[in-house]
């Protein structure tokens, strides 16, 4: 290992010995409880797991096109993977072993970046693997990119770094599954340059096991009039956090940023986003939607910071809320800071049942109570997945999240 | 086809409806009409079956059944209607998913097959040209985006899909212009039948000469005040309400 890496990883991990875990005294954690990872996962469960194979037929998306990289538990499967030859990808294990200046790049810690915690900290000092993937200027990947995640129990740390070229255009999905019945953990910090004129619609499907634990970081920093697209879907795993932090650095950016969770039972997910207006004329929607059920358990805070030179600034967040179960609990927060006169912000957040309205409605037309109940549930979701250009990845999705639905019998028809 | 006996209702306790007493045959074409506030939408809202509305006393027999025993969905199966005054937008619901399992709950209910894809869809097709629907609103979400007048027109090809014995039209020509209001009217009179009866709730006189009604009521007050044919319409509309009530009162 180099010098430079060397001291890179010590310095993060001596940030992470210091700080630890965040806690729920933590504002940014007050709700999320990660005690239970060290609970489940024992005193040592920020050791990442060696090498390990597993059954990894039957996880892939359906019908999808695409090239792929295949992560079994936290390091690549060069043999299962299919890579593209327009743009270059390299894995974080073989950038350590060969070329170390790159990965300190990857892996830099940074402590005073927003929403940094000792989870990126034990990110930084110990991932073992992922992508460095630049796409050149001017190049529109052919098929997307589809990065699959899947684990099998034990703790992971990856970290991707995905550099857009100027003007280029790519699609990407990261996907974590596995069905074991092991607690795990996942520690996943990507993040996406985009230079001029790039753009990036990034799908983030968060559908681990039952017992699966997923911290993740999202940290995407835009040039002049990149554009970014975040689907972000929360299904799976017992208690997911993930930190998306954007930066609209120069004028002409947009992003837009959707997610859908869909809970039951006793999971807890925590979406904690901030979008940084930092140059003028920039765009940014945020639609956040959830569907609880049992005694779950959403959160849901969205920072927009609209800097002092900022101006013209176009922002629009919306946070709804189902809750199907009076057990179930959404935790809500939009926050705007705003430091120009000259912008337009607007924001809303809704928590509630079903529509009296609508359920009568469809009553009235002969549609069963339970019935009518589960189309809207389903109508009220997939106004998030409807957002998804690809339509593979987007029926796999809405099967995925209704099956969780009780009862949805004949799904197929409402797909269309 | 139906027969409403002394029909109280009230909604939080206030008392809208105060002894409505009604009888529609089969093939009949009533319309019902009174000042706003008299209680004409509530008495459609409670024969379709919403919450929030406590019949207090009286009954509604529908083909020898006893309607306020029924859940909305069951009354839907049997054969009645409701054409919203405000159609419910729904989206991400697509407008014929919603009739096809409308339809199949209600064959199911009857002992019947369910309808293929197919042959549901011929039927759509047929249906929406008859209130001049353009084949686009049948995949779209239900009434998403709808104009005012489309929405009406949505409502008069849902009922011409779900085929219902009684159908309650609630203020469905209120908000329409005349060129829309032709339309709704015409779709509504295709579906007139010897089995089929019709109850329109209006303010307006106007549509009464679309759809030529055989009974006219005057609902004021919570209670029908006076029953008579088409001419009874006309009459209302030079002299307003004031003297039926007067008569009522004398």
């Amino acid at each position: 290992m180099s010098q430079m890496l060397k001291t890179i990883r010590d310095t993060a991990a001596q940030a992470f010995e210091a700080q630890g875990l965040p806690t729920t005294r933590d504002e940014d954690w007050k709700y999320t409880d990660l005690s239970r990872v060290s609970a489940l996962l024992g005193e040592q469960w920020w050791q990442p797991v060696e090498k390990s194979a597993m059954e990894t037929a039957g996880f892939a998306i359906p019908d999808l096109d695409a090239y792929t990289l295949l992560f079994v538990n936290g390091h690549f499967d060069a043999e299962a993977s299919e890579l593209p030859e327009a743009i270059s990808i390299t894995s974080l294990a073989a950038l350590i072993q060969d070329e170390p200046e790159k990965a300190v790049e990857l892996i830099e810690y940074q402590a005073d970046a927003p929403l940094s915690s000792g989870v990126v900290a034990a990110n930084s000092a110990l991932a073992t693997d992922g992508a460095c993937i630049c796409v050149p200027d001017n190049l529109k990947l052919d098929k997307p990119l589809y990065i699959q995640h899947l684990n099998s129990g034990g703790t992971t740390h990856m970290r991707t770094g995905i550099s857009m070229g100027k003007c280029s255009e790519i699609q990407i999905i990261e996907h974590f599954s596995g069905d074991h019945s092991e607690a795990g953990l996942t520690n996943m910090v990507t993040a996406i340059r985009l230079q001029d004129g790039s753009s990036c619609e990034h799908y983030r499907l968060q559908m681990e096991a039952a017992k699966q634990c997923h911290l993740g970081r999202l940290e995407i920093s835009q040039q002049r009039d990149s554009s970014y697209t975040l689907h972000a879907t929360e299904l799976g795993g017992m208690l997911s956090r993930v930190d998306v932090v954007s930066r609209l650095q120069e004028q002409g950016a947009s992003c837009e940023l959707n997610g859908l969770f869909v809970a039951s039972n006793r999971q807890h997910i925590d979406h904690h986003t901030r979008i940084d207006h930092n140059a003028p004329h920039c765009v940014s929607r945020e639609n956040y939607r959830s569907v609880l059920d049992g005694r779950s358990h959403g959160v849901f805070n969205g920072k927009i910071v609209v800097a002092e030179g900022a101006v013209k600034t176009d922002s629009a967040q919306s946070n709804a809320n189902l809750l199907l179960s009076k057990h179930a609990e959404i935790d809500t927060k939009p926050e705007l800071e705003i430091f120009n006169d000259n912008v337009k912000c607007a924001h809303g957040v809704t928590v509630g049942q079903l529509d009296k309205n609508q359920l009568f409605y469809l009553k009235t037309r002969g549609i069963s109570e339970e019935e009518a109940k589960q189309m809207l549930t389903f109508a009220f979701a997939d106004e998030i997945l409807a957002k998804m250009s690809n339509p593979s990845v987007r029926r796999y999705v809405e099967q995925a999240a209704f099956a969780k639905l009780p009862n949805i019998a004949d799904l197929e028809g409402l797909l269309a | 086809m139906i027969k409403i006996e002394n029909l109280h209702a009230s909604i939080d306790g206030k008392a809208i409806l105060k002894g409505i007493n009604l009888e529609i045959g089969a093939g009949e074409v009533h319309a019902i009409m009174g000042p706003n506030g008299s209680g004409k939408s509530t008495l459609s809202n409670v024969i379709a079956g919403r919450d929030g509305y406590e019949v207090t006393k009286g009954s509604i027999t529908y083909k020898d059944k006893d309607l306020l025993e029924m859940n909305p969905e069951e009354r839907a199966w049997e054969g009645v209607f409701l054409a919203f005054q405000y159609p419910v937008e729904i989206p991400g619901v697509n407008n014929t998913y919603l009739l096809k399992a409308g339809v199949n709950a209600k064959r199911k209910h009857q002992g019947l097959e369910e309808l293929d894809a197919i042959d549901f869809l011929k039927i759509v097709r047929e249906k929406a040209k008859l209130v001049e629907l353009d084949q686009s609103f049948l995949s779209r979400g239900v009434n998403e985006g709808f104009s005012g007048g489309e929405k009406k027109r949505n409502e008069i090809f849902q009922m011409a899909v779900l085929e219902p014995s009684l159908a309650l039209l609630d203020e469905t020509d209120s908000g329409l212009d005349i060129d829309a209001l032709r339309i709704v009217a015409n779709g509504v009179n295709h579906l007139r039948s010897e089995d089929r009866s019709v109850v329109m709730v209006t303010h307006y006189q106007r549509l009464l000469d679309y759809i030529k009604p055989d009974f006219v009521h005057v609902l004021a007050d919570g209670k029908i005040l006076k029953s008579g044919g088409k001419n009874l319409a006309l009459e209302l509309e030079e002299r307003g309400y004031d003297w039926v009530r007067e008569e009522a009162a004398a």
